[in-house]
């Protein structure tokens, strides 16, 4: 830096035209003159005196408005249990607490609190049993639409919990999974019918197929990424519709292949079918949740989400082998997708084209995306949500489709993470614009305002930063070209008030980021470099300039720190 | 290739021709270092002094040493000798101590006490975890269960933790509870923290306990393919009383234990007692167990002792009064003692090697910066027969041994009026755990260090050395300008250090008639100042060649004495501050503290004591009226003018740094002179907090004028007598001019009268003045 072209200018702080006056040049004496009485008295240009609490009594309010702030809780906190013996629970024979619960104190009162850090479990097991006593509360004239399409959701849902596993868990963006249940369905009823198997064999064979077709469709994507993988799959369902239609054996003319035997027992009543239908679709819904549940939650998932999309090379270079997992986990889902697809040949009787169709691939993917994807209750939510539409609002025609394809767009505008997503999605935007409205109203290296005063564990802090921020406006009154050149005549020992006030400031500031030396040869060239203020962090060199003696290194020391003074 | 680097240290600092020395090396990224044996001339390489000086010698182990890349333990903990491994325990159990922790989650794990593998997952062991929770595990080499408290435990807190295991029913139970007093723990009950825990959880196998896995304290096993077997998890903070039991204590149970820090009689594996053993002179590494198969344990790298434990209620502050409340013994992960590094070479020192500032330089590559490094031993005389003797004092090169001032204290560049200059051993020092610190640093766990040894690198004990924060050169080479001017001038001297004094009393200063201290002799054990003021009231000549000496008192152990001990108590210029209660001394049962507020003021013994401190610049001296008398004059004999010591390597100045001044309150001989003083020194110097009743504006070098330093000259009994140079500064004066100067001049002046067998000049002239002018 050119110090002689340094000038103080207004800008660097509000001093009134008294103060200003106040800083012009003036001589001090050195008071340890008297030691040497046959030397003259060593007198220095230096900056006149300026009251320390100068800044103190000129600012009498902040600027910006405060607000009062403080939360009242609307959540019930459950307290500590103190000396009671708490007895927490697994679930058996696992390691897994039943809930996740963290004890803390509460930093405003110091009382003893609990949170439930996980609350899924809640909500998932209040949703089961309200999926299981639902019937009850269906109005009887849509009795039959409603519970229908329950079914309809239940084996939806758990095709959809294994498609999600193939792209969020393993992030393979198939579209086949729809053409995996049509071809198990077709599949399992076309051997039904010509073996006469029993019901509770379609889905084991529907497995099968879906293991056999999946990995037909799972070596291209050993070299096929993202869109150009979902083209392939488009185009295989596009070939397995065109294949079924055109084909005699899978009724190109009956619309359909039917009579595959039914998991039902003779002799129930429509309503009763209804039920044991709505009831046998949940069940393998909750197979499908506990798939994913074991397949996302454990080993698999975990080495997956090692290896998030684009960072794929990271993660295998870290030993991590996302290929094998993704793999396996697009197989065990096909396989799961099959047999779903051999359970839905025995709920319908058989299996139609339609499972190929386009519209059924696009209604699906609705249900994930409204979700949200990479979650097992998005996968939920979005089917309830898309099968209700489609299926019970039958009234409103066509407009149904309007109505789901709206959704849908505003799910992909305005949400990042489907419905489930919200919640973190809204924070981050409230915390974005708490940092706007916050930066907006604190002066430049301003105290701290109420809201973050209030978050600030050690009350000391608050108090500091309102010092550091008075004393850093005075200091920067103070600085001048009689200063500077001062300092640079004699960096150690008597300074004038002024140079004795700005380096006290700046050697007490705090280790992280403070200025030192670095011998690079003794005696010869010396740095600067910046402190850690971490133990076992070396310090960082902060330019690449080297001096040639420790008072020029104290030097340019002193001018970084008097340009980080001006410039805060 | 790792980059270069060497390091080593010696087992002993001061050996006699023909005592054996051994040598232990860590080299990085070499195999193979270059040694030569040097003898130390002059260790500051500041331009206007002579520049460094070595003299490289011959000796049989000169050239290539073999060396590797060693491994040191840091961290102090407690093993367990259980050689019949009753602590294997594979049916229910009970453990449980009272604790206090200096830090608390930070993402650490810390073990409390077990027999834990944590390479292999095998044993048991009860943490405080990474969250800060007490903990109970075990493991069984594949899987690991754990069971956590509700709420974490709170730095600086006693507790009551226990974990029982149900063998039978798999039930494990977590014990929390607050053992705090009025006087023991950082929150009173004002604060209304609800500490308790008690925490069930059944788990589900059952534990292997492998008889290889060694029980520890504060500490569990780990293993590296290079290293082996080391221990990890140490642990920040204190324990009182672990033990074990091999049942299911039931609540009841340790409640009663918890208030009494009585077992129960039935159960017993091992108990133990930490406040066992302690007696009038301190308390060793030994941990009594008082259980039935006494597996006593000892400490590693020495946990603390003598600390104040559960049950301390603010009536004694000395151990040897209720030894029952001094039960806290405390462990830091970053305490080092000794590294224990593997033999590199072993020396006889040779019969005909004279006495001396002597070592072995060890270099790779070019030899710069880190890939040179000298293990400095010193050489006394087989039979002393100079009259000078040079003190050398190594107890003080210890308190200041690796110090990260720079670095950790943010009150060090106020303090030293200046920003530090760094050097490679400066950050090599903060980068690395495994050197240790000094007894100005802080632990991790922020508890101030209280014990340095010299079986460790001591990279700032070496010549060439500059101390960062202060810009100058300090202690070791600082004091080797003194050494330099020695043998320029031509004077026949023999050295000894601190350890030789504190060993051998007065027997090793009398065959000297002078005797010279170092620049800096702030620590002293009673031992040492007993045989200074015995030797100088015995007819012993003595020159103070420093400031701030005969400060603290320290503790050393007589059979470990590489080891220093210092609590830095209520007063004095402190870099941290002792817990109360925690003002006696584990090495040796002594208060310590500042000898001033002992009853022994360094002015009792040295005419002066310390009044200030400053390091961003020095003033001269000036002759004082009093030194023309004739008692006196003849110190400034060949002088011309009244300034001593305008220059010098430390500031430019002889008068500096620490500075010590004459009190006739605090103990000052009534007849000492003060023939020269220093004067206008700068406002980086300010007024010693000791001599501080209230401050007050005015405390610093341009308005207050105690803040001198006092050059003070005293007779002592039986033809004995003291100069005091009284600044640190004042040995840094004497190399200036290749010691053409008149600081060397005056030294010379006393030396020369010092040494000789006669009176010493001036000593006649006692009568009261009767003069017409």
């Amino acid at each position: 830096m050119d110090r002689t072209a340094f000038e103080p200018t207004p800008e660097y702080g509000p001093a009134p035209p008294s103060a200003t006056e106040a800083v012009a040049a003036r001589t001090w004496i050195d008071p340890l003159s008297g030691f040497e009485p046959e030397t003259p008295a060593r007198e220095v240009p230096a900056s006149a005196y300026l009251p320390p609490n100068t800044t103190w009594n000129e600012t009498v309010a902040f600027k910006p408005k405060m607000y009062p702030v403080g939360r009242l809780n609307f959540f019930y906190k459950w307290p500590g249990h103190g000396g009671r013996l708490w007895w927490r629970t697994r679930y058996w024979p696992t390691r897994r607490r039943v809930l996740n619960i963290r004890g803390e104190y509460n930093r405003k009162t110091m009382r003893r609190e609990k949170t439930i850090l996980d609350k899924r479990p809640i909500w998932w097991t209040l949703t089961f049993l309200a999926l299981l006593v639902a019937p009850a509360w269906v109005p009887g004239d849509a009795f039959n639409t409603v519970l229908s399409a329950a079914a309809v959701f239940g084996i939806y849902a758990a095709v959809n919990l294994c498609w999600m596993l193939v792209i969020g868990t393993a992030g393979i963006y198939s579209l086949a999974s729809y053409a995996i249940v049509g071809a198990a369905a077709y599949g399992a009823t076309y051997l039904a019918v010509q073996l006469g198997l029993p019901w509770w064999v379609l889905p084991a064979v529907g497995a099968v197929i879906g293991f056999l077709f999946g990995l037909l469709i799972a070596l291209p994507a050993l070299r096929l990424d993202g869109f150009y993988y979902a083209l392939l799959t488009l185009g295989v369902v596009e070939l397995c519709r065109v294949y079924v239609i055109q084909s005699r054996t899978f009724g190109s003319a009956t619309g359909g292949i039917y009579g595959a035997p039914s998991y039902l027992p003779e002799g129930l009543s429509q309503s009763g079918q209804l039920l044991w239908g709505y009831y046998a679709s949940l069940i393998v819904m909750v197979c499908a949740l506990f798939l994913y549940r074991f397949v996302n939650g454990k080993r698999l998932g975990r080495v997956l989400r090692m290896a998030p999309e684009k960072k794929e090379a990271f993660a295998q270079a870290c030993g991590v082998d996302y290929l094998r997992a993704r793999i396996s986990v697009f197989m065990i889902s096909s396989t799961a997708i099959g047999a779903v697809g051999g359970f839905y040949a025995s709920h319908f009787g058989g299996a139609s084209p339609n499972l190929f169709s386009f519209d059924t691939l696009l209604l699906a993917l609705a249900m994930l995306v409204i979700g949200g994807i990479g979650r097992s209750e998005g996968a939920v939510t979005g089917t309830a949500i898309v099968v209700f539409i489609d299926r019970v609002m039958i009234d409103w025609g066509p407009l149904r489709f309007v109505l789901i394809g709206m959704i849908m767009l505003l799910v992909v505008l305005f949400l990042r993470g489907g419905l489930f997503g919200i919640k973190p999605q809204f924070r981050t935007w409230r915390d974005k614009k708490k940092s706007e409205r916050r930066a907006s109203r604190s002066e430049k290296g301003g105290e701290m305002l109420p809201e973050e005063a209030t978050e600030t564990a050690n009350k000391d802090e608050i108090y500091y930063r309102r010092f550091d921020k008075m004393q850093r406006d005075f200091l920067k009154r103070l600085v001048s070209k009689e200063v500077i050149e001062e300092h640079r005549t004699r960096p150690l020992g008597q300074h004038s008030e002024a140079l004795d006030r700005l380096l006290i400031y700046f050697r007490r500031q705090g280790q992280i980021d403070k200025y030192a030396i670095l011998v690079a040869e003794e005696f010869k060239a010396y740095r600067i470099v910046a402190l850690s203020g971490h133990r076992g962090t070396t310090p960082r060199v902060v330019e690449d300039r080297t001096y040639g003696s420790p008072d020029e290194a104290y030097h340019a020391l002193f001018m970084r720190r008097i340009q980080d003074l001006l410039e805060s | 290739m790792a980059e270069l680097k060497i390091f080593g240290y010696a087992d002993k600092i001061s050996v006699k021709p023909g005592d054996a020395l051994s040598f232990y090396v860590h080299a990085d990224g070499a195999s193979e270092a270059d040694a030569q044996l040097v003898r130390l001339i002059h260790g500051d390489a500041h331009p206007d002094g002579p520049g460094y000086q070595e003299e490289e010698l011959q000796s049989p182990l000169n050239g290539s040493w073999p060396v590797r890349k060693q491994f040191t333990q840091v961290g102090s903990f407690c093993t367990v000798a259980d050689l019949d491994h009753r602590l294997a325990l594979d049916g229910s159990f009970t453990l449980c101590t009272f604790v206090y922790a200096n830090r608390v989650g930070d993402g650490l794990r810390q073990c409390l006490l077990g027999r834990w593998d944590a390479f292999g997952n095998r044993g048991y062991g009860l943490w405080l975890n990474p969250l800060g929770l007490l903990e109970f595990g075990y493991g069984d080499g594949r899987e690991v269960d754990y069971i956590d408290a509700e709420v974490p435990l709170l730095k600086q807190h006693w507790y009551f933790v226990a974990a029982s295991f149900d063998a039978k029913t798999g039930a494990a139970t977590l014990y929390q509870e607050s053992a705090a007093n009025r006087y023991n723990s950082l929150l009173s009950k004002v604060a209304g923290v609800d500490y308790r825990s008690h925490v069930r959880e059944t788990l589900r196998f059952r534990p292997l306990n492998p008889p290889e896995v060694p029980f520890l304290l504060a500490g569990a096993e780990d293993f590296h393919e290079v290293r082996g077997r080391f221990v990890t998890q140490c642990m920040n903070g204190k324990l009182d009383r672990p033990a074990v039991f091999d049942r299911v204590l039931s609540r009841a149970e340790l409640d009663e234990l918890r208030q009494t820090g009585l077992p129960p009689s039935e159960g017993i594996v091992a108990f133990w007692d930490t406040s066992h053993g302690y007696t009038a002179e301190g308390i060793g590494d030994h941990v009594h167990d008082i259980g039935p198969h006494g597996l006593h344990a000892t400490g590693y790298n020495r946990p603390v002792r003598a600390q104040t434990g559960f049950n301390w209620n603010g009536r004694s502050h000395m151990f040897q009064v209720a030894p029952h409340e001094f039960g806290g013994i405390e462990f830091h992960d970053d305490a080092i003692i000794d590294c224990n590094w593997e033999l590199t070479k072993t020396w006889a020192v040779p019969a005909d090697l004279r006495s001396g500032a002597y070592a072995f330089r060890l270099r790779l590559g070019d030899g710069k910066g880190l890939r040179e490094e000298y293990i400095v031993f010193f050489v006394r005389p087989a039979v002393p027969r100079a009259p000078i003797a040079f003190l050398v004092p190594t107890a003080s090169y210890l308190a200041y041994a690796n110090e990260h001032l720079s670095f950790d204290a943010e009150i060090m560049q106020p303090l030293a009026g200046q920003s530090p200059i760094l050097s490679e051993i400066d950050i090599e020092l903060y980068q690395t755990k495994s050197f240790g610190l000094s007894l100005y640093d802080h632990h991790s766990d922020g508890v101030g260090c209280c014990y340095s040894s010299y079986r460790r690198p001591i990279l700032n004990m070496r010549p060439k050395v500059r101390m960062s924060s202060m810009g100058v050169t300090w202690q070791f080479p600082a004091d080797l300008s003194i050494l330099a001017w020695l043998e320029h001038a031509g004077y026949d001297f023999e050295i000894l250090t601190d350890e030789d004094l504190h060993l051998e009393g007065v027997d090793a200063l009398k065959p000297y008639r002078v005797v010279l201290s170092g620049s800096h002799p702030e620590y002293v054990s009673e031992k040492m100042l007993d045989a200074t003021e015995d030797y100088i009231a015995g007819g012993g000549r003595y020159i103070y060649m420093g400031g701030n000496g005969y400060y603290w008192n320290i503790g050393l152990r007589d059979d470990e004495p590489w080891c220093v001990e210092v609590r830095k108590l209520n007063s004095g210029m402190r870099a941290w501050q002792a817990r109360p209660g925690e003002y006696h001394m584990a090495s040796n049962g002594q208060k310590s503290g500042i000898w001033k507020d002992l009853g022994r003021p360094p002015q009792k013994l040295m005419g002066v004591g310390f009044i200030s401190e400053g390091f961003d610049s020095s003033r001269p001296f000036r002759r004082m009226p009093d030194s023309w008398h004739r008692r006196a004059s003849w110190i400034f004999e060949g002088i011309e003018g009244e300034i001593i010591g305008d220059f010098g390597l430390a500031h430019a100045a002889a008068g500096g740094l620490e500075i010590d001044r004459y009190d006739l309150t605090l103990g000052t001989p009534p007849h000492a002179l003060i023939v020269a003083s220093s004067g206008g020194h700068s406002d980086n110097y300010v007024t010693v907090t000791e001599e501080v009743l209230y401050p007050y504006p005015g405390l610093s070098g341009s308005h207050d004028y105690r803040i001198r330093a006092d050059m003070v000259f005293f007779t002592a009994p039986n033809g004995g007598a003291v100069f005091s140079a009284s600044s640190i500064a004042f040995g840094q004066s004497l190399p200036f001019k290749n010691f053409d100067n008149n600081v060397a001049k005056l030294l010379g002046n006393v030396l020369t009268a010092f040494q000789s067998p006669k009176a010493v000049p001036g000593w006649a002239w006692t009568l009261d003045e009767k003069q017409f002018r």
